[in-house]
């Protein structure tokens, strides 16, 4: 088909459309009818964060090289399980950073 | 262009005022910019019954309303509001059939012109009633509300390749059947 017939025809059908409609209180009507918005609940976020941060305390409770780390931390010796626990700490505070920009980018 | 752009943007900041503090004036302003080509798409798709289509769209500005926070912005938000709004349209008519067109203008030949721009007009009309239900849908949204087959077929949840199938086929078929008048025209331009 060629280019001109195409829009010849779409000429005809733009012709043929009534284009917008006038309010004439529509959205008067529609604003009446809305609802109170509802606030999203941040109790499911905060509770999962809370029960994700006890199951990995939980779980590291235990852990020669938690405590290792901590306590070689503390003294200023930066040994293996000190370095591993300071890697841990920044990836895990990047990843919150990574998300708080991506959340507030889709704002 | 540029003035889509920035329609768009106006949208997004509204959205994010509506989201952020709750603004229904906000709301107000996007039912306000928008009413008019949701409507008119309704109208187009239920074949000009103006009751039914302000019915669905106030219940397509509702859910609008109701899932706002679903907005992410990857599309416009009229190209949203299409979406809700064909959504609508196919849930009443899902188990209805199709509404239809104008009786009299059902498998009607094309007659010979008088007024030669109103039979046009008039022939034309006939001629979208020959098209199926798809393929007046595309037409719809691609050439009488001008979004981009991508946006198309968001808003239709079809392939792309589909929608553009639809369009060139709506578009032969229309030629087709307009093409007497090419010939009349022929006719009365030779001596």
């Amino acid at each position: 088909m060629s280019h001109q017939h195409d829009d010849a025809i779409e000429a005809l059908l733009r012709k043929q459309f009534d284009g917008p409609v006038s309010d004439e209180g529509f959205s008067e009507r529609v604003m009446r009818l809305l609802p109170p918005r509802r606030q999203r609940m941040a109790w499911p976020l905060w509770a999962g964060v809370g029960m994700g941060m006890g199951a990995c305390w939980l779980s590291l409770l235990f852990s020669p090289l938690l405590h290792a780390g901590w306590r070689n931390w503390m003294r200023g010796e930066l040994s293996a399980s000190a370095f591993a626990l300071l890697l841990a700490i920044a990836g895990m505070s990047l990843l919150a950073s990574w998300w708080s920009m991506a959340e507030a980018d889709d704002r | 262009m540029a003035d889509n752009a920035a329609e768009a943007r106006v949208d997004q900041s509204l959205v994010a005022r509506v989201l952020l503090g709750n603004d229904r004036r906000a709301f107000e302003q996007l039912l306000r910019r928008h009413q008019g080509t949701v409507r008119a798409q309704l109208r187009r798709l239920l074949r000009g019954d103006e009751a039914a289509a302000d019915d669905l769209a106030q219940e397509t500005f509702l859910l609008a309303w109701r899932k706002l926070d679903q907005f992410r912005g990857e599309a416009k938000f009229s190209t949203w509001l299409y979406r809700i709004a064909y959504s609508c349209f196919l849930q009443v008519y899902r188990k209805r059939p199709w509404p239809a067109g104008d009786a009299d203008m059902d498998e009607v030949e094309p007659s010979p012109a008088t007024s030669h721009a109103v039979n046009l007009q008039l022939d034309f009309e006939r001629g979208m009633q020959q098209l199926s239900a798809a393929e007046q849908t595309v037409l719809l949204h691609c050439v009488q509300l001008g979004l981009s087959h991508d946006e198309a077929a968001f808003v239709l949840a079809m392939p792309l390749g589909t929608v553009k199938t639809h369009a060139t086929r709506g578009k032969a078929k229309l030629k087709a059947w307009l093409a007497a008048w090419d010939e009349t025209a022929t006719e009365e331009q030779t001596p």
